[in-house]
Parts: C-alpha cells; sequence; structure tokens
C-alpha cells in the first residue's frame, strides 16, 4: 500500500470532504451570488436611472472593479480559513486525523477545495452573472441617451472577460498577479491549522502584523544600504517588476504550502 | 502487537505524563486500563493512535510508528473516542462517506450491530442522543474490521441495557489477531470482560497483569478482622474486603476497584508479587 498518495484514496477523501464541507460551500456561493446579483441591480446601468454614463461617456460598468476584488477575496479567504478549522476542535480532529488517508492526501484535498475549486467557482459565477447582465444591456442600447433628446446610443458595454482577454496592456498588467489569490488562499488555509479559535481574525491580523514587520524593515534596510548614494530611476520598466512580483508571490504561495504541510503533519489532538 | 520502550511524554516539560514507561501489549487479549484521573490514560490511547507525539522513546503498533499517521495504519485501528464528533447526516450517508477506507469493512455487521443496539437507522446523526451515538461509532469501529481497538471511557452515556450489549458485542469482538484496549473509570462495566489489567499511576504502569495472574497471586475476600497478611482493607457493612497473598490457591473473583484502590495506597507492597 501506498502511504503517500494513492488516487482511489484520494478520490474517497475528496468525497468524505465534501460530506462536510460541502454545505458551508454551496451556502458561501449562494451567498456570494446574492452579493453579486445585489450590486449589479442596484449599481447597473439602467434606463429608467438618471446618471448611467462614466467621465468618458461610456456606460458606467466600473462598480465591478471593486466589487470583483473585494467579494473575490472575502470568498476564497473565508472558503480557505474555514477549511483547517475543525482541527481546532478536539472531537472533529480525532475525526479527521484518524481517517485512514496520508497526510499529503489530507493536505492536497485542502488546496483543492480551497485555491482550485473555491476560484474556479468564483470566477465562474461572477463570469455569468456580469456576462447575463452585459448581454441584457447592449440588448437594449437604444433606451440609453446620454442627454434628453439625443439621438446618440450609447456604446456596447464589454464582459470583464472580454475587457481582459481584448485588452492587451490589462492582460499584461493583470498576469503579474496571477499567483495573488493563490497566496491569499495559502495564507488563509495555514491560518485554519495553526489557529485553534478565531482562524481568520488571528490570520488577518498576523498578515497585518508580519507584512507591517517585512515593509519596514524592507525600507529601512534599503535606506540604510543606499545612503549617500544616487538614485538611479531603473523602475520605469513597469514589466519587470510584474514579472517580479509574479515571482515573489508564486514562490510565497509555495513556501506557505509547504509549511501548511508541515503544521498539519505535527497537528496533535 | 505494540510495543512501547522508554515512553517520555507531559504536556508541559515540567509535568511529565510519563517517564520511561515501556509496555508490550498482545493480540488476541481485552486490556482494561485504569488510573486516576490525570494518570494519562487517554493520553496513551492517544499516543497509540499517533494523535499526540512522544517527547523521547519509541512506539511500535503493528510495526508502524503511530506519529507517521500512515494510511496502513489508519485503516487498522479503530479508537472511540470519549467526546466524538458526528456529521449532521443520516448512518447510510456516513458509512458510504467512510466505510470505503476500511477495505475489509463488514456492511453486513455493522447492520446487526445496528440492529442489536437498536439505534434508529433512518434518523440523522445529529438528532440522536448521546448513547446512541456513541453505539452508532462503536458498530461502526468494529464491522472496520480493524485490528486495534481502542475505547476510551466507551460505557460513559450508555444505558444499563445498553452496557449489558456492549459487554456481550465486545467479548464476540475479540479475535486472535485482535487487540482491544479499553480505558474507563467505570471498573465495575468491565468486569468479566477485560483479561488484563493495566494500571497507570505516577508517571508509569503501576500494575500490568492477567485476571488469571492477579487471581493466582491475590485473593480479594470479605473478612471480619484485619490481620498481618492482608495487603490493604476497605470497611464494609460486614467487617472488611481485603486483599491478601493467594498462599493457599484459593480461588476468588477480582474485585477490580478494590484492586484498584489497594494499588494506589499500597503500591510498594504489590511491586514484589507482580514483577
Amino acid at each position: 500500500m501506498n502511504n503517500i498518495f494513492n488516487f482511489n484514496r484520494f478520490g474517497l477523501l475528496l468525497k468524505r470532504q465534501w460530506l462536510n464541507f460541502g454545505k458551508i460551500y454551496v451556502i458561501s456561493l449562494l451567498a456570494v451570488i446574492g452579493v453579486v446579483l445585489g450590486f449589479y441591480i442596484w449599481s447597473a446601468p439602467s434606463p429608467s436611472k438618471f446618471n448611467n454614463f462614466d467621465y468618458a461617456g461610456h456606460l458606467d460598468m466600473r462598480f465591478r472593479y471593486p466589487l470583483f476584488i473585494i467579494l473575490g477575496f472575502l470568498f476564497i479567504s473565508i472558503v480557505a480559513s474555514s477549511y483547517f478549522s475543525l482541527l481546532g476542535q478536539k472531537s472533529r480532529a480525532i475525526l479527521e486525523l484518524m481517517t485512514p488517508a496520508s497526510t499529503f492526501e489530507k493536505f492536497l484535498a485542502g488546496v483543492l477545495y480551497t485555491a482550485m475549486l473555491s476560484l474556479a467557482c468564483y470566477l465562474v459565477l461572477f463570469y455569468i452573472i456580469d456576462f447575463a447582465f452585459v448581454k441584457y444591456i447592449n440588448a437594449h442600447l437604444a433606451e440609453f441617451k446620454m442627454e434628453e433628446n439625443s439621438k446618440i446610443a450609447a456604446k456596447p458595454v464589454e464582459s470583464i472577460a472580454e475587457q481582459f482577454f481584448n485588452n492587451e496592456k490589462a492582460r499584461k498588467f493583470l498576469s503579474g498577479f496571477f499567483a495573488l489569490p493563490f497566496l491569499t488562499t495559502s495564507i488563509f488555509l495555514l491560518g485554519s491549522v495553526y489557529f485553534n479559535r478565531f482562524h481568520y481574525i488571528k490570520t488577518a491580523v498576523s498578515v497585518m502584523i508580519f507584512t507591517g514587520l517585512a515593509g519596514y524593515i524592507i525600507f529601512k534596510s534599503t535606506a540604510l544600504l543606499s545612503e549617500g548614494m544616487l538614485a538611479n530611476n531603473r523602475v520605469n520598466d513597469s514589466e519587470e517588476i510584474l514579472s517580479l512580483f509574479l515571482l515573489i508571490t508564486t514562490i510565497l504561495t509555495f513556501v506557505v504550502w509547504v509549511i501548511t504541510f508541515v503544521r498539519l503533519k505535527e497537528k496533535e489532538v | 502487537m505494540i510495543k512501547i520502550s522508554n515512553l517520555n511524554f507531559g504536556y508541559s516539560k515540567e509535568k511529565p505524563l510519563f517517564k520511561n514507561m515501556s509496555m508490550q501489549l498482545s493480540h488476541g487479549h481485552i486490556y482494561g486500563l485504569l488510573g486516576k484521573n490525570g494518570a494519562g490514560k487517554s493520553t496513551l490511547l492517544k499516543n497509540l493512535a499517533g494523535l499526540v507525539y512522544a517527547q523521547s522513546g519509541t512506539l511500535n503498533v503493528m510495526g508502524y510508528n503511530p506519529a507517521k499517521r500512515q494510511p496502513a495504519l489508519l485503516e487498522q485501528i479503530c479508537f472511540i473516542p470519549e467526546e466524538f464528533y458526528l456529521p449532521a447526516v443520516k448512518i447510510d450517508a456516513y458509512v458510504k462517506a467512510n466505510a470505503p477506507f476500511y477495505k475489509n469493512f463488514d456492511h453486513q455487521y455493522f447492520g446487526n450491530l445496528l440492529k442489536e443496539f437498536e439505534i434508529p437507522v433512518s434518523q440523522k446523526l445529529i438528532d440522536m442522543s448521546y448513547g446512541q451515538k456513541k453505539k452508532m461509532i462503536i458498530a461502526f469501529g468494529l464491522a472496520t474490521q480493524a485490528k486495534l481497538i481502542i475505547m476510551d471511557e466507551p460505557t460513559n452515556g450508555l444505558d444499563i441495557p445498553s452496557k449489558t450489549q456492549f459487554r456481550k458485542i465486545m467479548a464476540s469482538a475479540l479475535r486472535d489477531d485482535r487487540c482491544i484496549i479499553i480505558s474507563t473509570h467505570q471498573v465495575r462495566d468491565l468486569d468479566n470482560l477485560i483479561d488484563t489489567v493495566i494500571m497507570l499511576d505516577e508517571n508509569d504502569v503501576a500494575l500490568k497483569a492477567s485476571v488469571q495472574e492477579i487471581t493466582e497471586k491475590l485473593t480479594f475476600k470479605k473478612v471480619k478482622e484485619l490481620d498481618a497478611s492482608i495487603i490493604y482493607a476497605e470497611p464494609s457493612l460486614s467487617g472488611y474486603n481485603a486483599v491478601m497473598p493467594n498462599y493457599h490457591q484459593e480461588e476468588s473473583k477480582l474485585d477490580m476497584e478494590l484492586l484498584f484502590n489497594a494499588i494506589v495506597a499500597e503500591k510498594i507492597k504489590f511491586k514484589p508479587l507482580f514483577n
């Protein structure tokens, strides 16, 4: 018997985890649908509204970006933070740790549910809702007028996905942040193993303290090292910075996953 | 089957729970693990199941180190904790999700145990009483056909008929390749069930002896007056319940509660008898 990884056992574990995790997962997804729909109904342009246009004269869909980022962050972080949270309860931890699957399989199931599935579900749901509203708005374009008595119809709206794929500049810029959602889920997954109670708040506070400290140390050491030197503005190359950011966040994600695996291995009841 | 060598464990470094504890347990036995509150009964069971890690020493359970939590060992361990959790699903769903991990899971036996324990199959696990839930996890654990069965206070929360059923089922669950360890405070619940007594006291094993060995070496009887041969006695209505060396190979029934109190009070006097 392979004591590290077995496909059949991993499949069984995923099924079993769905029994524990599935209900919360589906409820969270329903909540996400509700919030996204609410925001779209409230904020999307409508012929009955007075001001539907942004400063550039396009139908104003700018509310989508903060909604997508903030709600996405909250959803994936909450899901990740709740995944191993049951290990903080003695009775549930015994049941989980005694399940005949390897620690690696349990960890991998956690990564799959939190980093892959939650992110994929969120993107698909957001895309579907956004796409539906964009279709509806574009079908009623003639009803949107920039000014009263104006005969100029509004320009069609693009869905977020279209904007991403059609705009090369945006695609290049955003691809630098590709690892960020994975880093977020990895940190909150680690928090769910590390802390026994109040996983979300404790993880958030720890991240704030850690990033604050790291930022301070980097700033201070840079200032110390570059004391008396002339500044050479070589930082105009944004592509290089984005690539570096992608590399750092990717490495950090893997590092946090490794720490999570070790913590899971060391978990005691 | 289980070999514990020089086990050192404590939840804090200042207060060790086990100091250089060594012991061997073999299959084909039902061990009764006794000890005062805080003696480390549950902790020893957790060590065996790999739920806590020893500070030093080695633990060998069926050839595996339990701390590694390898699936091959986990599927051979049935651990029934004192406090347990069951999800808000029906028995069928629970079995469907958990039984496939145990390749020898016996569905028919599980069904028989549920019937014997009179567990309402159609009810959700979360809606069951504590006793019903406990009987359900005991039934599930036994049906896994695990070779090592570890039970922490299994009779807590069971009513009188259920305790009788439990004893009957556990007696029939013992096989030559199986080792059953039951930790309890309620020693009377395990009368006639266990064949070996393990008593923990003062960071170590105070006594490990089979019931037969105990009754060969000691005799338990009621006496009117105390004399020098008595190792330990407790006053009763008609005199004293006493423990004394069995010099004349008398037959007596092991009084586990009396033995427990005797060992705790007069540990030094018993040591030469069971070394």
